[in-house]
């Protein structure tokens, strides 16, 4: 049996990257062993974006598998249409929608950084999917796609800098942490090369980081999406149209000068069968303890604009997710060799951070650094440890690192200057010096959300469309450090701002003390982390097939 | 050194089941919508055999994998060998498709027949585990009937191994109680009624299952004698979706207000019940109709329009006896364009008008269940059922009383219905055992050849008609919650019992009707059917039937029973129910007793404290609380679900109720689409609330 412990390539994460990886790789060598390893139960369950993705990334993907790969009834119901009219608004209040899209466009004619928020003639797609059909092309390859294997540690030889392998999770341990009958020590997966393609946050790229002594020249920055998939009617649906995409900016969440000040925006786009997909994104370095990004969704949804295309639809799918938004100065690095990953592990898509804010999209990066990473893997298997410098070598060439860096500054400035001035500034995108920003859990204040809706937002529900649970005997994967500082300084405080902005409803403070009362709701979004006043929360690896089941997410 | 071989099957995802799955026309299931997945308790019985092998502590011992199905089942023996199967047997073939559970057993147990003498070198040494049922066919009668062909043990609604000197004893579910067991031969089958411990997937077992050949057998390669359509004892005559709950589904946004429904329904006088089946006219046998071309009591409303068409057509044409059709008639007809049946369709319906002769022949039965000298509910019911069915047959209803000393009881079952009382006493049959307890029914029934046997669908019916029918060759339809004598003149059979239905977790119905057997079996479910009044004033008749049995006719070893402890009145006016979400028994206890106390002291009715089976398992209350499938079924004037998400193994059992009120923290609870009012909330905050608030008045 041991020897199915080894494998010569192992992805961890079978989202747009890890698959583009195993595809591109399978591709050229039949003969590699490669295991794809995914924490979620089931295919595309674990993947949400907007999204829209470049045509670009997927042909070059694509083009190699099968010419005709476009002509393919896959295909075809992945990505739905090409973006044809591209909505860029700017929304003042709950009634007010002015288009800018002349603004964006100007920008781009003089090569201005925010000029690439274009979206013409990218395809409209859901990324669980665009997954689902990856998944079903690298099986027919003959690759090991496994769902239901979450790794927990990588096993890194501090002495020869080379990743071993990694430790799966502990399977069957009660609450207390005590095995119980059936219980499973995570198994040992021993490999020549580790490919993280864990997507944002990810656990084990956050542990080999750490590990293989990666740094990174600015903080991570993140953002908070949360969706809605909201089935409307035929008249709404045909009102919207199939071909269109819409960002909207300002109202609930930035207005000139009485504020709320937070970045980000709303989006609306079409999912096929009568759906639109309603989204909100934050940055997490908003400032207000009582706030939910899910209010903000909310008062979108409450705009007069949205509200004509969705009023008396019915969500059927929800979501949240973070979004790495740090940009160019966020990837972590070797300190010394610059290589995104090191020795024989590479860090991918938005493991790395590869999302390029002024597009506002990772996703065409992903499938690049998916493309690199396998190319990087067929030049050079039998000398593993030069795989991290070749890839990054690779990345270079596909003009990934390129773009990021036309984007290096923008999230950056904004969080800096805020968004009158930041967004006008970031035109000086690559001249304006590296700053330092403070990561998004120190900029909580005492202050509220004006806009806050007075209906308590329903989480319950919103959980129940992502259709997420856990076994509820497994330990809890939200660990708190220190709970007294919960208790006693952020409860009086801040009123313990996980209660309220966990998207999933997990913490409730009970009789007296916050705490991950729920953790089986979790949506694997990893907020409370990233966004805990005091960095008082550490999100551990529950068991694998736990988590929401996106389908079209 | 034991094997296990492991009956797994693929089914539909039913938790997953959303609007989307139904066709918007039709309300049919699609079923392609929804993902496939191994059947939980199939999972739970894989976990079970490993569970075997470990405490046995023999590490040679294999565990085989066998699924029956489409070449897509062969997804759930990988799942199987990703966790603990050494070995996967994949029965697929064209020629298996459409079966029944009698051909579907039949396949299945020559399967395994083949599997030990091709895989364990002829060893007897091994046990068969599987779910107790499937989540699609919800019937429990694959694994019993695969026993009565094999001939061996069969210890049904395990939750439990033990090892101990080298044998295993098993725990099993039984009526109010459970009990240890012990099979007194092997091969035998074990079948899992609750096994919580999940079985976790392994990285290396998983890719070795992945890339291991599969084993590929057809109907002929295992010899099966029984297979597919031709091999079923029952055919579906239609499927529909169950009608719109009359539950009102109202949600209630405060415990005031709930408190407020609790005291006037309570005050309210109590309406008939209404039990969900479908109401339809008593049948009429043809020779007793006074118009010999009166075809109202087909099967399906086609039918039914059809005939009636047929029957204004031969009016129209002056046409009395439908000897006087001759050709040139046929054509007439056949040329109205308001028909638009086939001349051989036409053929058949002129047959089928002639025809005025039932079926089948005989009596009515039922199969008494007793437990300390008292019949249970649902043999009454069945009563009250059996005798609509026979009066319209215009024949007498029979019960199959069986037992040790059991003769007191007759008289009770006369007094509900029972024409005749058929009494079977032997000391072996003390205990139910489902070998010696079918030798005793098959014997009786072979005598007397009803033409109709009911069963309660209770833990020991559903095992035990599945082990007769099988044995005396008939059809057997479980869980029916509508019984009624139709005509499917077409097919030229009159008089037949239609069976309805529920499958796949209760989200379609279908109408089944037996096929090439002498007599028509079904179990019905508790609850459901209407008892009659008891009259002592009614005669029956009791026939002393002798068997000659030994202690070789039992089974299994009974170990110990175990009866839930005190007294339990689920005659009670309220009952208050209590699931998983009740976190611990400390809480189930606290807040179901202050609820019962106030609502009892307040409003003067009895009150009694139900509990689901995960709650029983949870230990948070005795398993004679249960309600539900495996435990009791209830039909109080007002039912209070706390922390119960509504499992349709749990709301069979609480169908009868008149009022339910649920409580949950969970908006999208499927018990909320199911009761009357509901309140979202914590138990732990609505619960006392409502107490207190009962208590003020």
């Amino acid at each position: 049996m041991q020897e199915y412990n080894n494998v010569s390539v192992l992805i961890v994460g079978a989202g747009p990257a890890g698959l583009a990886t195993a595809i591109t790789l399978k591709n050229q060598q039949p003969d590699l062993d490669i295991v794809v390893i995914d924490k979620a139960a089931g295919v595309g369950n674990h993947n949400l974006s907007g999204a829209v993705l470049e045509p670009g990334a997927i042909a070059k993907l694509m083009d190699p598998i099968d010419p005709d790969w476009t002509e393919s009834d896959d295909a075809k119901g992945v990505l739905l249409s090409k973006v044809n009219k591209d909505d860029i608004m700017f929304l003042l209040g709950k009634k007010l929608a002015f288009p800018i899209e002349i603004v964006i466009k100007m920008a781009k004619a003089f090569k201005l950084g925010f000029g690439q928020m274009t979206h013409s003639g990218d395809y409209i797609c859901s990324v669980s999917k665009l997954t689902t059909w990856l998944n079903k092309v690298a099986i027919s390859l003959g690759v090991e796609v496994l769902y239901g294997f979450a790794a927990e540690e990588i096993l890194w030889d501090a002495e020869e800098h080379i990743a071993t392998g990694v430790k799966l999770v502990d399977q069957g341990l009660n609450k207390e942490g005590n095995p119980e009958r059936g219980y499973l020590a995570g198994e040992v997966v021993n490999a020549k090369t580790i490919v993280i393609a864990e997507g944002c946050d990810g656990l084990l790229a956050e542990k080999f980081v750490k590990r293989a002594g990666l740094t990174r020249q600015a903080a991570q920055l993140y953002s908070i999406g949360v969706k809605e998939l909201i089935k409307v009617t035929d008249e709404q649906y045909k009102k919207f149209g199939e071909d269109r995409v819409v960002h909207a900016m300002g109202y609930p969440i930035w207005t000139p000068a009485i504020g709320p000040g937070m970045f980000g925006g709303g989006i609306m786009y079409p999912m096929g069968d009568n759906h639109i997909a309603v989204g909100m994104i934050i940055g997490l370095d908003y400032k207000f303890c009582d706030f939910n990004p899910q209010d903000a969704l909310t008062r979108f949804k409450g705009h007069k604009f949205v509200k004509q295309f969705i009023d008396g639809g019915i969500v059927t799918e929800a979501g949240a997710k973070m979004i790495p938004e740090g940009g160019l100065y966020a990837i972590p690095r070797c300190p010394k060799t610059e290589t995104i990953g090191r020795s024989n592990v590479m860090l991918l898509g938005d493991s790395a951070g590869l999302v390029n804010m002024c597009k506002i999209k990772g996703m065409h990066n992903a499938i690049e650094s998916g493309i690199a990473a396998a190319n990087a893997i067929a030049e050079s298997i039998d000398e593993p440890k030069g795989l991290a410098r070749i890839y990054t070598l690779k990345l270079e060439q596909a003009g990934v690192l390129k773009e990021m860096a036309t984007a290096k500054n923008f999230r950056q400035t904004v969080a800096k200057f805020g968004n009158l001035q930041g967004m006008p500034l970031s035109v000086l995108g690559g001249w304006l010096p590296k700053f330092n920003i403070e990561p998004d859990y120190k900029t909580l204040t005492t202050s509220k959300y004006r806009l806050k809706p007075s209906v308590k937002f329903d989480k319950d529900t919103f959980t129940a469309v992502a259709a997420t649970e856990h076994r509820e005997e497994e330990p809890c994967h939200l660990l708190i450090e220190n709970e007294t500082i919960c208790r006693e300084t952020c409860l009086g405080k801040f009123g313990a701002p996980c209660i309220t902005f966990c998207p999933a409803g997990v913490y409730e403070s009970v009789q007296g003390q916050p705490k991950a009362a729920n953790p089986s709701n979790c949506l694997h979004c990893k907020t409370c982390q990233r966004k805990c006043p005091y960095d008082n929360i550490r999100w551990t690896v529950p068991e694998p097939n736990g988590g929401p089941k996106y389908k079209t997410m | 050194m034991s094997h296990y071989i492991v009956l797994v099957k693929q089914v539909p995802d039913v938790s997953q089941i959303t609007d989307n799955a139904f066709d918007p026309k039709t309300g049919n299931l699609i079923r392609t919508r929804l993902p496939s997945v191994i059947n939980e308790l199939d999972a739970q019985a894989l976990a079970f055999a490993h569970h075997m092998k470990t405490i046995s502590g023999d590490t040679d011992g294999k565990v085989i994998a066998l699924t029956m199905g489409p070449p897509m089942a062969a997804e759930v023996l990988r799942y199987s060998l990703g966790r603990c199967a050494d070995t996967a047997v994949l029965l697929t073939d064209r020629a298996l498709g459409g079966a029944d559970t009698v051909a579907t057993a039949n396949p299945l147990a020559h399967a395994t027949q083949k599997i030990c003498t091709e895989l364990l070198g002829g060893s007897n040494d091994y046990y068969i585990i599987s779910g107790m049922q499937s989540v699609d066919g919800d019937t429990a009668q694959v694994p019993a009937q695969m026993a009565e062909e094999l001939n061996i043990p069969c210890v049904p609604y395990a939750t439990e191994a033990h090892y101990k000197n080298g044998q295993f004893t098993f725990t099993r579910i039984i009526s109010g109680g459970s009990q240890q067991v012990q099979p007194l031969s092997k091969p035998a089958i074990v079948t899992i009624a609750k096994y919580e411990h999940p079985l976790f997937a392994s990285f290396a077992r998983t890719r070795k299952g992945n890339q291991m050949d599969l084993i590929q057998w057809g109907a002929d390669d295992v010899k099966a004698t029984a297979v597919g359509v031709t091999g079923s004892k029952t055919r579906v005559i239609r499927v529909f979706p169950p009608g719109k709950t009359t539950r009102k589904c109202q949600q209630v946004e405060s415990t005031k207000e709930l408190a407020k429904i609790i005291v006037t329904n309570l005050a309210q006088n109590s309406d008939p019940k209404d039990t969900g089946a479908e109401q339809s006219p008593d049948y009429i046998l043809p020779k007793k109709r006074a118009d010999k071309l009166d075809r109202r009591y087909e099967g399906t409303v086609k039918e039914m329009n059809d005939f009636n068409l047929l029957a204004e057509k031969l009016k129209e044409l002056n046409i009395t006896d439908i000897a006087e059709v001759n050709e040139k008639a046929k054509e007439k007809i056949l040329a109205d364009k308001s028909i638009s049946f086939h001349k051989k369709t036409l053929d058949d319906m002129l047959n089928g008008l002639a025809l005025s002769k039932p079926e089948y022949s005989g009596e009515v039965w039922v199969m008494a269940e007793h437990a300390e000298n008292n019949i249970n509910d649902a043999t009454f019911e069945l009563i009250g059922k059996a005798r609509e069915l026979a009066d319209s047959l215009c024949t007498v209803v029979g019960v199959v009383l069986v037992g040790d000393q059991v003769k007191s009881m007759a008289g009770d079952l006369i007094a509900a219905g029972a024409g005749k009382v058929y009494l079977i006493e032997d000391s072996v049959l003390k205990n139910f055992d489902p070998h010696s307890y079918r030798t005793a029914v098959c014997d009786v029934f072979n005598k007397y050849q009803p033409q109709i046997v009911l069963y309660g669908a209770t833990p020991q019916g559903r095992v035990l008609a599945p082990m007769v029918s099988y044995r005396v060759g008939c059809g057997l339809t479980a869980d029916c919650t509508g019984l009624d004598i139709r005509d499917s003149s077409r097919k030229g059979q009159i008089a037949i019992l239609m069976q309805t239905r529920p499958a796949l977790g209760g989200n379609i119905m279908a109408t089944i009707c037996t096929k090439d057997s002498s007599c028509q079996m079904a179990t019905a479910r508790p609850g459901v059917m209407k008892r009659l009044e008891a009259d002592a004033n009614r005669k029956g008749q009791m026939i002393e039937h002798s068997i000659e049995l030994t202690e070789s006719d039992l089974s299994l070893t009974i170990i110990s029973t175990e009866k839930g402890q005190g007294n339990v009145n689920f005659d009670s006016g309220v009952i208050i129910s209590g699931g998983k979400g009740m976190q611990n028994q400390e809480t189930f206890n606290r807040l179901l007793s202050s609820l019962c106390g106030s609502i009892r002291n307040q409003l003067d009715v009895t009150v009694e404290q139900g509990a689901t089976r995960t709650a029983v398992e949870q230990g948070f209350a005795e398993r004679i609380h249960q309600v539900g499938q495996t435990g009791t079924a209830v039909g109080p004037k007002l039912y209070v679900a706390i922390g119960i998400s509504g499992a349709i193994q749990h709301m069979i059992g609480v169908a009868n109720t008149e009022c339910i009120i649920a409580i949950n923290t969970d908006p999208n609870a499927p018990i909320f689409k199911q009761c009357d009012y509901y309140i979202v909330g914590n138990a732990e905050q609505v619960v006392p609330e409502l107490a207190e608030t009962i208590k003020a008045g």
